[in-house]
């Protein structure tokens, strides 16, 4: 080893090397990461153990099943049978990954692979500025714009394409479509800023040997850059669909609230996150309606989990093949 | 640049963010921005009617020369009676008067209730094309928030309004999605006049609406869905009715006739009513010959003895400083914001409830 | 040596209609931004004054209902103690995660856990605060700002921590093992070589994480509540923007529902600040 190329101290020991003394340091690392992921653990444990104690008056009364997969929530009667709202909750979040993730993964590509250096910083940021917009802004918005604007390509649509599933009929002004469309725009930036930084990590090497290849830049991206941030742009819409899924107050405003299974996308519906904005307040000294909505939270955990394993479980098997 | 440079920065945020709470005032949330001597000030804090909101944060700023700062949530009358429940405010306020189980969860003494004004919920519809004032009924009303009804010119509408082009347009209906005090009061008018509306639905804060209709938060929801779609009828307080220059429908009341709500025909709800002797009156469908029967009570609920269930004696007799306005010049105030007032047999009573407040066994 | 295969019509055009249809949805994905934006300035400029940055709401209904001061300084205030709360913990234990809980049973649950976590409504962590803060005597009933807090910090963590999972996990393994073969501890090869490659997706995730705390209203409405007054004491109820906002737009009064739309502006200006300042510090920071 030339003397230039490393510092030696005279001695001619690395700097770095594992002195007794930084060595000794490791050990309390690692402990005090674990511990500290084990209290975090701890955290969420406790929360979850909690909240089902809550939900257990409404869980014992109609069911687990009864609960998620019966229809009849009805407050004045104090019955609460949650499937509409389950319906909901996937159909918004199905709508809102389907029209988000397609629109936030191509911007990420063009931002970072496509778009001329001097715009990169513009649109970097204006993408940005679509979090920075409070979600009840959103909701607002969406009322007093979106749904007298859209509701007539909405009429002509539910027209035209009658023969489709789910299509048809006449329009409400708030409904299931356009709450799944303002939650597409709520993750478009999560889903985007994640995977712009999934797509900054490719490594050079693979992106030029596929151009020397001879590929085209469409077919660059297509074989280098996606399949290297396969798991990374998932794990940024496992994100985007948490935030479909939680989202509260921009939905109420927008989804009609209506405990009924939506029977065509332009129908009204509920979500689960919706309905404890609604009805919280009052049901705070009704053990049984606290219960049951506490167990409509709880339910939207047992969705995420299933989704996120699915995912987790996808891109593995890619992975690996 | 590593993260060893982002220590320092990260620790003075720290440091200047706790810092900043440390010498925060020692009161939990008293600071005025007006001019209050803080040795007479008080601060109440109460939650519930969004309906009363307005009233009762105006009287608090009129009566912030007096050290009085009042922190009201409109959150709804069954949050804010849970939150007199838990003990988290002073007062609640509700539209509605307590039901026995509402008094079961108030266990910090004898439950006192006060009712301060009415106001009317009118009957909005968004029919662009019909100029003049409609007239209706409980059981038409019944009948079209039951979707019964489904289009305007249905003869069950023209019936009530002879000579009145009414158009072939759908009727949207819209209601309240979250839990109010107002749908109790409009599904109680709807029960007393149909038996079948009472038995499917009944009158309560939150009921199951029938398919079709739309739900929305707050009265403002109500108004932007009626703003925005032709056709459509929902029930909104005068305020929000008056705000967005809705039209809405003469009313028949319990003595034959069509009252439009105003603030006169929303006082004479209250003229004449049998007064429980817990002050639990009900308002709608009086009986009075020129009452709207759409009106709805108000009430402030809290405590008998109100330091034994934990205020201060400077935020008890407070309390009873703003009960005290609100009864008395109050009532003007209320007029201001588009709120009746109470008629003077009522409010007389209201002020023997007030004077009947106690501070550990002593009247304030 | 074989010739380079010629790139094709079909293939050339192929590249066309892709590139042109990745400009055309990120065009899309832009178009909300500038409607709403337009929106926002539309019905909130009106309410833009010296006065409502300076004053307090009053609460007159009648007379003048004064600005949003308090709001603005009790988000400041709230958002602060969440992001100090929750942004190094969920770095840390994204830290954990990549680091030494690869693979492991341990680190696996963990990661399921934060997981349900990010699909959790803002709410329910405002209901659990107040269940378990505000109206049980543990910590004293009442609401409080501090409490609003850690309502929004149990929000952001499970987004920091599972953003920098993904993030951390870029990092190439040559990295660490060329640190660890030069001799550092392991400690030193997280601190100083993960990390800071790491730090502009950190910055992103802790950002998004951020920007959604301080416009939930939400967790808010059941732990700090609503007060009129500018208050610095995070023990006491504290005002803040998205409850300010939600209770205004309700209003029947029409400047009212101005002021609450010139809140809004407010509030995305504000975010928007400090995206651009954590972007400036993220540029001079990141290596290709």
């Amino acid at each position: 080893m030339e003397a230039g190329s490393l510092r030696l101290p005279p001695g001619g020991r690395s700097l770095d090397e594992r002195s007794p003394a930084s060595r000794a340091a490791d050990p309390f690392f690692r402990w005090g990461l674990t511990v500290l992921a084990t209290l975090v653990l701890a955290l969420i444990a406790f929360f979850f153990i909690f909240l089902l104690s809550k939900a257990h008056p409404a869980l014992s009364k109609f069911g687990v099943f009864g609960f998620v997969f019966k229809d009849n929530w009805d407050v004045s009667r104090n019955i609460y049978e949650a499937w509409s709202l389950v319906v909901g909750t996937i159909v918004t979040s199905a709508i809102a990954l389907i029209l988000g993730v397609p629109v936030a993964v191509a911007a990420a590509l063009y931002v970072t692979e496509l778009c001329p250096p001097r715009a990169k910083g513009a649109l970097t940021i204006l993408v940005d500025l679509l979090a920075a917009v409070p979600s009840v802004v959103y909701g607002l918005w969406g009322v007093f714009v979106l749904i007298p604007h859209l509701k007539p390509a909405e009429q002509w649509f539910s027209d035209t394409f009658a023969f489709l599933p789910f299509v048809g009929g006449s329009v409400a002004g708030p409904n299931v479509f356009i709450a799944g469309l303002i939650l597409a725009i709520m993750i478009l930036p999560i889903v985007s800023a994640i995977s712009r930084e999934v797509i900054l990590t490719v490594p050079r090497d693979h992106k030029e040997a596929a151009l020397a290849l001879g590929a085209t830049r469409w077919e660059m991206l297509r074989i280098a850059v996606l399949p290297y941030s396969r798991s990374g742009i998932v794990g940024a819409s496992m994100l985007g669909l948490g935030r479909a899924l939680g989202e509260t107050i921009a939905v109420t405003l927008v989804v009609g609230n209506a405990p009924n299974v939506p029977h065509q996308i332009f129908d009204q519906g509920y979500t689960l996150a919706a309905v404890i904005a609604n009805e919280f307040g009052e049901a705070a000294n009704n053990p049984l309606h606290v219960g049951a909505l506490i167990a409509a939270g709880l339910v939207l955990f047992v969705l995420t989990l299933a989704v996120n394993a699915t995912a987790r479980a996808v891109v593995n098997r890619g992975l690996a093949a | 640049m590593s993260i060893m440079r982002l220590a320092p920065a990260l620790a003075s945020v720290a440091a200047l963010a706790l810092g900043v709470a440390a010498c925060g005032s020692g009161d939990t949330g008293n600071s005025n921005s007006g001019s209050s001597n803080s040795s007479k000030s008080s601060t109440l804090s109460g939650a519930g009617s969004t309906f009363a909101a307005p009233v009762y944060s105006e009287w608090a700023n009129q009566l912030k020369s007096q050290g009085i700062t009042l922190n009201y949530q409109p959150v709804g009358s069954g949050a804010g009676i849970a939150s007199l429940q838990k003990g988290t405010v002073n007062f609640a306020g509700s539209d509605p008067a307590l039901a026995p189980e509402d008094k079961r969860g108030l266990t910090k003494g004898k439950p006192v209730q006060v009712p301060m004004f009415f106001g009317a919920i009118t009957m909005s519809y968004n029919l662009p094309g019909v100029t003049q004032k409609l007239k209706i009924d409980g059981a038409t009303a019944a009948g079209i928030f039951a979707t019964k009804i489904k289009k305007w010119n249905d003869p069950a509408i023209a019936k009530l309004n002879p000579g009145v082009k009414l158009p072939a347009t759908n009727i949207t209906v819209v209601h309240r999605s979250d839990s109010s005090g107002t749908t109790k009061g409009f599904t109680t008018f709807l029960s007393d006049y149909s038996p079948s509306w009472k038995s499917q639905y009944g009158a309560d804060k939150d009921i199951k609406w029938a398919a079709g209709t739309t739900g929305a938060k707050g009265n403002d929801g109500v108004a932007a869905a009626i703003k925005q779609t032709q056709g459509a009828i929902g029930y909104v307080e005068q305020a929000y009715a008056l705000q967005n220059h809705f039209t809405f429908f003469d009313v028949k009341n319990a003595a034959g006739k069509y009252i439009a709500p105003t603030l006169a025909s929303t006082t004479a709800a209250g003229d004449g009513l049998k007064v429980p002797s817990d002050l639990g009156i009900s308002t709608i469908n009086s009986p009075n010959k020129t009452a709207y029967p759409i009106a709805s009570q108000t009430f402030i609920d809290t405590y008998q003895d109100l330091c034994k269930a934990g205020m201060s004696q400077s935020a008890a007799s407070g309390l009873k400083k703003f009960l005290s306005f609100g009864l008395g010049q109050g009532q003007s105030v209320a007029k201001q914001l588009q709120f009746a007032t109470l008629p003077s047999s009522i409010q007389s009573q209201a002020m023997q409830a007030v004077d009947s407040l106690q501070c550990n066994g002593k009247t304030l | 040596m074989t010739a380079l295969t010629a790139v094709s019509g079909r293939r050339r055009r192929a590249d066309s209609v892709a590139r042109g249809a990745l400009m055309v949805l990120t065009g899309v994905a832009l178009v909300p931004l500038v409607l709403v934006v337009y929106y926002l300035l539309k019905r909130g400029l009106g309410a833009i004054s010296w006065d409502f940055f300076t004053t307090d709401p009053t609460g007159s209904f009648l007379g003048n209902p004064g600005g949003v001061k308090s709001a603005i300084l009790g988000t400041i205030e709230i958002v602060a103690l969440a992001t100090l709360i929750a942004v190094p913990t969920g770095v840390l234990v994204a830290l954990y995660l990549v680091e030494f809980g690869r693979g492991k049973r341990f680190g696996n649950v963990v990661r399921y856990f934060v997981d349900v976590m990010t699909g959790v409504p803002s709410i329910v962590f405002g209901l659990f605060v107040y269940i378990v803060l505000v109206t049980s005597s543990f910590v004293g009933v009442g609401f409080a700002g501090w409490k609003g807090a850690v309502a929004l910090a149990l929000l952001m963590l499970p987004v920091v921590i599972r953003s920098g999972e993904v993030v951390l996990l870029l990092v190439p393994d040559s990295l660490r093992e060329a640190a660890l073969a030069l001799g550092a501890p392991r400690w030193k090869v997280a601190f100083r070589v993960v990390l800071p490659s790491a730090l502009p997706g950190l910055i992103t995730g802790s950002l998004l994480a951020v920007a959604r705390a301080a416009g939930e209203t939400a967790p808010l409405l059941f732990t700090s509540a609503i007060v009129l007054g500018t208050s610095f004491n995070l023990d006491g109820r504290m005002n803040s923007l998205p409850v300010q906002i939600f209770t205004d737009v309700g209003q029947a009064q029409d400047r009212l529902v101005t002021r609450a739309w010139g809140a809004a502006l407010t509030l995305v200006v504000l975010v928007l600040l400090l995206t651009l300042i954590a972007r400036l510090f993220q540029r001079r920071n990141r290596y290709t």
